[in-house]
């Protein structure tokens, strides 16, 4: 007889259940000597793939299950019908009422469809299986035993046992065996009250009933330890506070040895040694009957994989593939090179050994598909180096034009499958998802998953709740921290300067911080993942469970690491905000200016737009409007398309940190020769003027010093990863390149190359598909900067709030219209405000011909945008109902406020609201400012007051018929409003309620109105920056725009702070030196402001170190304040104090191997532009009410004490 | 199940006990010596953790017995506190 073995184990993967995850688990149970172990997860098969990879790995035999809710007729037949029953814990709960279910050896694709079942029949989150359904998926074709099924003390039958009412338990035992094959009784004792006495029972009843036993542990956790993990997600599950009642002791429910199954096993038999034995034998049979072949549920796992499950296309892919290759070798123009003809050859021939014709044809079709539905459509990531992708259409993207290789996307050494990625406009993904559907059917399509996991703030709150703290105060305490890790949450208190002030490190916290420590990491919920779509054909419910997500599209329970472990291919379609800005700015331009744009067919080569992005003015644009990247061009000066994707590959954590920049810019603007390592390094290295950049470099590089062909250095390029990885590469490149007649000397410096640069360098042909945007969207707001403008207001694609946006647009001489209602949009729409000028038409006579009052240095704004203005769209009023939004569009025009009010029925706040931005000014002639009181003329104030009157009269019996016909009845009383009863708003205030309303200063900059103090204390303007010499020390203020904390080289935690003063923006940088006693103002406060050091960084390029901050309300209230406690003297006083010198930022650094270091607080977050799309999808609709952009970084201490 | 419905009484004294097998074999209460004939159940609950400070208080074990000493035999509830390593006679049905 064998070792004993689990078949009843959670893992984390059974959501707020198990602690421990697949891999650990089964090296544990290899440690303990066994050689199979079973995954058996609550409601799902999410850790399946992980478990059956790790099984392989370590060499046991891979069982698989599931662990079901029962049904509600199930949990009905076993309650109290025959009385009694458990007394004292009332009657237990729906998720006390399961069972668990095994594939057997060739039953895996109806577990699957047992699983997608049990999700479909019930509530989302909500599974549940019955009787009918276990016995409906149990058997093959020919009747034989696909499913086991085990009935443990939390079954029916368990339950009846434990209630000591054996006539039940035996009757309901009967009913699952006359429905089911195979069915076998399942004991666990975790030493609790009771366990040992229902377990005998059991056996009692299995035997009388000729029923095989097994015995589980029903494992929670790897160890004993972990109950206390399980305790805090009992309570969290159970939405219960933290008490006996409503745990489950769990102490004993971990992965047992063998040897400690024993006394499990002598004490559920109630010593009886033969029945001991019986026992284990069969547990060991429904093991060896349930062992899986991993390499079929998971064909990654050989080499070459096994079956793959493409798209059925109707037809054979191969030459179809190649029919389309050869169309589009014309229609691009290129079926004269040979170049071209070489290359697609070569990469047919990969693809059709690897059998993925079907794939691309699939693709293809869907591409086309996508783009037909006028969605727009570009590739993104690594497939545009494929030659098959841009003849197919799949992308835009000339691989032979940039030098792209194919073997980075696919290659005969690659593991795995080939990934393709196309962006569409965010605003339609959900459209292309379902198009997707449509054409190959829900049998054929999923979605893919992905598991959020417990951090900081998620695990602050979940044990907050079960600890039972008021919500609003777990909000804000789980508020103060940033997003870091669940881990790191008390060493940030002492860590982070803002958060050591503020009040969170007291004692009564502490236990909540420990105990949410322990939930780092553990999945906490799925969620659609933001692209990946699998496109299977009709066994794909054979290979993966489906459920629902949250918007009701089938998803698979399987990652995008796991899909494509169990050979299915999947396209990912992510939702990219700037595409949908550019289509909106695209249609704009079509609306005002009857002009159409193809923009991919613009010429990318304009020299406005590089001179645009020369001077840095690149907020809006993709990819290079963070203010470090702002910086990056301006020293990078890009001229083509090739410098925009160095640009891009450049700005990322690895480049910046190992400071390859620097050379690069030096040998780019000739101030250093580049050096080669050797004279055949010069050709791949060239384009780079002798920097690696492009992972296609490193295999280049490989190439050459070893003659390994193309496909084996991308093997090497990956292993180049990690520490182990460089070693064996080491070992092997350095005999290789010797070989091949390179001097030892050479050899050890191109090893030092792909040992500092090889794991950090960028994919080139990512790179390049972005560069594309980028260019195009750079395009767009240098010569229709209104239009692109609306689109990038409407769509928020990057990093900035949208006053910033609307500031930037300000200053490119675009209008800014206020909100009307006579001509507000669904979203921001331009107006034609100035006659158009001749520059808008020809962009190129604007510069050096002398084009009316633009200077393209930087000094002045040059207004690309003069001539239109944008309209406050109706969507931006706080609180605004789409619904609303569709009737007051409809309605238009309007009469008067009671013409507005009686058909576009908005509600009375956001009537108010439409009021106080001036959305009826045009109408009435409403001017704000000025003289406060105007008697006779109407003001907003009278206006709100009559939405007052309004409201009353239609809620005082008029409601009901207000549907109906449009009854002017009441409104010729209510219109009686004397004008000018009421003040009139001041600009102040008029810019206030523009903040609190649609969260942006419309009418004028906010900073406005500080400019007395501001000159007073000497603060130099933005626009002035250029002006001051390198080293001086001044003062600066603005409005917050933006604080990120990014990975930088030399492992601090620095604080880039971006303020914007109406002339410009101003960027500072915070070192951990200062953080002590400027850390909580930059974070706390929106309007500051800072001293700092003047660094010139390029040409045109001005930055600031900090040195010191203030917030701006602060110093005007002290301005404000009598002498000699207040005035201008109290706020220089304050100016000029000197901060001690308090603690900087302490925790460890992460220290990489090639020395590079990272603050365990830098944000390496998605790059920006890459929104987080789960959020995007919890509100996709609703407005932005951030008035900066905090990538990173806590709110600030927050104001709740606890005392 | 043994003396659920007979009422016991409730005790808490500390009390000495002899292991042998990993099981109570037998114990001193009240001066007198008591053999264990039978364990009748045995089951384990975890302190609860989070009240204190310990990052781990231990569990307590309990054991019912049937027990014999010169005056008869009766049931007895026993408990041992992994955290103080004491034992306590809980309760008795005889």
């Amino acid at each position: 007889m064998g070792s004993f073995v689990h078949l009843h184990v959670a893992s984390a993967y059974s959501l707020r259940y198990g602690t421990a995850f697949p891999p650990a688990l089964v090296a544990r149970a290899a440690a303990h000597g066994m050689d199979a172990l079973a995954l058996t997860d609550r409601d799902g098969l999410y850790g399946v793939i992980k478990h059956i990879r790790a099984c392989h790995a370590e060499g046991l035999a891979p069982i698989a299950g599931v662990d079901l809710v029962l049904g509600p007729r199930e949990r009905s037949r076993g309650k109290g019908s025959h009385g009694g029953g458990s007394q004292g814990d009332g009657s237990p709960g729906k998720d006390e009422w399961r069972i668990v279910v095994l594939a057997r050896a060739d039953g895996w694709g109806h577990l699957c469809r047992l699983v997608t079942a049990a999700h479909h029949v019930g509530e989302r989150g909500e599974p549940y299986v019955t009787r009918e359904m276990v016995a409906e998926h149990a058997r093959g074709p020919s009747g034989d035993a696909r499913l086991t099924v085990l009935l443990g003390p939390r079954s029916d039958v368990g339950h009846a046992a434990a209630g000591q009412r054996d006539d039940e338990a035996r009757t309901l035992l009967a009913a699952w065996r006359a429905a089911v094959p195979d069915v076998v009784v399942e004991v666990t004792d975790h030493y609790g009250y009771r366990d040992a006495n229902t377990a005998a029972r059991m056996i009692g009843l299995a035997d009388s009933a000729g029923v095989p036993a097994v015995l589980t542990n029903a494992v929670r956790h790897l160890d004993t330890t972990d109950h206390q993990v399980g305790n805090v997600l009992d309570a969290a599950r159970r939405l219960a506070p933290l008490h006996v009642r409503h745990l489950e002791p769990s102490t004993q429910a971990y992965l047992k040895s063998g040897e400690e199954m024993g006394p499990v096993a002598a004490r559920v038999c109630g010593g009886d040694r033969n029945r001991m034995v019986r026992l284990l034998a069969e547990t060991r049979h429904v093991a060896e009957r349930c062992a899986l072949d991993p390499v079929e549920i998971v064909p990654l796992l050989s080499d070459p994989p096994g079956a793959l499950h493409l798209p059925e296309i109707g037809g054979d892919p191969v030459p179809m593939l190649r029919n389309r290759c050869d169309d589009g070798l014309r229609r691009r123009g290129m079926e004269r090179s040979k170049e071209a003809r070489d290359r697609l050859a070569a990469e047919l021939d990969i693809i059709e050994r690897k059998r993925l014709s079907g794939y691309f044809v699939a693709v293809a079709g869907i591409t086309d598909m996508i783009r037909d539905m006028g969605v727009r459509c570009a590739i993104r990531g690594s497939g545009a180096g494929s030659l098959v992708t841009y003849l197919t259409g799949i992308g835009e993207v000339n691989p032979l034009e940039h030098g792209l290789l194919m073997e980075r996307f696919l290659s005969e050494g690659r593991h795995g499958l080939p990934d393709i990625d196309v962006d569409v406009e965010s605003a339609r993904r959900l459209d292309c998802y379902r198009a997707i559907l449509g054409r190959y059917g829900e049998a054929r399509v999923a979605c893919v998953s992905m598991m959020e996991t417990y951090r900081a703030r998620s695990a602050i709150r979940e044990v907050g709740a079960a600890m039972g703290l008021p919500p609003h105060e777990v909000d804000a305490v789980a508020k103060a921290f940033p997003h870091i890790r669940a881990k790191q949450i008390r060493a940030a208190l002492t860590d982070l300067p803002e958060l050591r002030d503020s009040g969170l490190n007291d004692r009564s916290l502490e236990t909540v911080f420990r105990l949410a420590e322990k939930l780092d990491g553990l999945p906490r919920h799925i969620a659609l993942h933001p692209c990946g779509v699998l496109v299977g054909n009709a066994t794909l419910r054979d290979r993966t469970p489906v459920e629902r997500s949250l918007l009701d599209f089938p998803m698979s329970q399987f990652d995008k690491d796991d899909v494509e472990e169990a050979g299915l291919l999947k396209l990912d379609v992510l939702g990219v905000r700037m595409q949908s800005a550019m289509a909106h700015a695209l249609g704009e331009i079509e609306r005002v200016d009857d002009l159409r744009i193809e923009l991919d067919g613009v010429p990318r080569d304009d020299t406005d737009t590089y001179d645009m992005i020369c001077s840095g003015r690149t907020i809006g644009c993709f990819q290079i409007e963070s203010p470090g990247q702002r910086e990056l061009v301006a020293k990078l000066e890009p001229r083509t398309m090739h410098d925009l994707i160095v640009d891009i590959s450049l700005f990322r954590p690895g480049p910046v940190n190992s400071d390859m920049v620097t050379p690069y810019l030096e040998a780019r603007h000739g101030f250093r020769r580049p050096s080669y390592a050797h004279e055949e390094l010069r050709e791949p290295l060239r384009e780079t003027h002798g920097v690696v950049v492009f992972h296609e470099q490193v295999l280049k590089v490989i190439d050459v010093m070893t003659g390994c062909g193309l496909s084996e250095a991308e093997k090497a390029r990956r292993a180049l990863d990690t520490p182990q990885g460089r070693e064996a590469v080491r070992d092997w490149f350095v005999p290789l390149a010797g070989e091949r007649g390179f001097d030892p000397a050479t050899v050890e410096k191109a090893w030092k190359i792909l040992d500092a640069f090889g794991a950090f360098g960028f994919c080139k042909a990512h790179a390049a598909a972005f560069a594309l945007p980028t260019y195009q969207s750079a395009w767009l707001k240098r010569h229709h900067a209104a239009a692109f403008f609306a689109g990038v207001l409407t769509h928020e694609p990057g990093m900035y709030p949208s006053r910033v946006i609307l500031d930037e647009a300000r200053r490119c001489g675009v209008d800014i219209l206020a909100l009307d209602v006579n001509h507000s949009g669904r979203d921001w729409r331009i107006e034609k405000t100035g006659e158009p000028l001749a520059l808008r038409v020809r962009p190129g006579d604007l510069e050096p011909g002398g084009g009316p009052a633009t200077e393209p240095d930087g000094e002045r704004d040059p207004e690309i945008g003069r001539g239109y203005g944008l309209r406050v769209p109706f969507s931006a009023v706080r609180g605004v109902s789409e619904a609303e939004v569709a009737r007051m569009v409809a309605g238009q025009p309007y009469t008067s406020m009671a013409d507005f009010w009686e058909r576009a029925r908005p509600s009375r706040p956001v009537a108010e609201r439409i009021v106080e931005v001036g959305g009826l000014d045009a109408m009435y002639g409403l001017r704000p400012g000025g003289p406060r009181w105007r008697p006779g003329s109407l003001t907003r104030r009278d206006l709100i007051a009559q939405v007052g009157a309004l409201d009353r009269s239609s809620s005082a019996g008029v409601a009901a018929r207000r549907d109906a016909t449009a009854v002017q009845l009441p409104m010729g009383f209510t219109e009686q409003v004397i004008p000018g009863e009421l003040p009139e708003m001041t600009e102040a205030e008029v810019v206030e309620a523009e903040l609190a309303v649609l969260g942006m200063d419309v009418s004028r900059h906010v900073i406005g109105f500080h400019e007395e103090l501001l000159d007073a204390i000497g603060v130099v303007r933005s626009r002035d920056l250029l002006r001051q010499r390198n080293g001086a020390e001044i003062l600066v203020a603005g409005v917050k725009v933006a604080t990120q904390t990014p990975a930088v080289r030399s492992g601090q935690r620095v604080i880039f702070l971006t303020l914007d003063d109406s002339t410009g923006p101003i960027d500072l940088t915070f070192f951990e030196s200062v953080q002590a006693h400027t850390a909580a103002t930059v974070f706390g406060s929106w309007l500051l402001v800072a001293r700092g050091v003047v660094r010139r960084t390029g040409a045109r390029a001005v930055s600031l170190r900090a040195l010191h901050c203030w917030n701006l309300v602060d110093l005007d209230e002290l301005w404000r304040a009598p002498e000699p406690h207040g005035g201008i003297a109290a706020v220089r006083a304050r100016l000029d104090e000197r901060p001690g010198s308090g603690g900087g930022v302490g925790g460890r650094r992460i220290e990489y191997d090639n020395g590079y270091r990272l603050s365990p607080y830098s944000d390496i977050g998605p790059t920006p532009g890459v929104r987080d799309a789960a959020a995007f999808l919890a509100h996709p609709t609703e407005p932005q009410r951030r008035l900066w952009h905090a990538s990173s970084g806590s709110s600030g201490p927050t104001r709740t004490r606890r005392r | 199940m043994g003396g659920r419905s007979v009422l016991s009484r409730l005790y808490g004294d500390p009390i000495e006990v002899w292991i042998r097998d990993d099981r109570p074999a037998q114990f001193v209460w009240r001066d007198r010596l008591y053999a264990i004939r039978q364990v009748q159940d045995h089951w384990v609950v975890a302190r609860e953790w989070w009240k204190t400070s310990d990052t781990d208080p231990g569990e307590r074990r309990f054991w019912r017995v049937e027990a014999g000493a010169t005056t008869g035999v009766g049931t007895y509830e026993l408990r041992f506190d992994t955290a103080s390593g004491g034992w306590l006679l809980l309760r008795a049905w005889d």
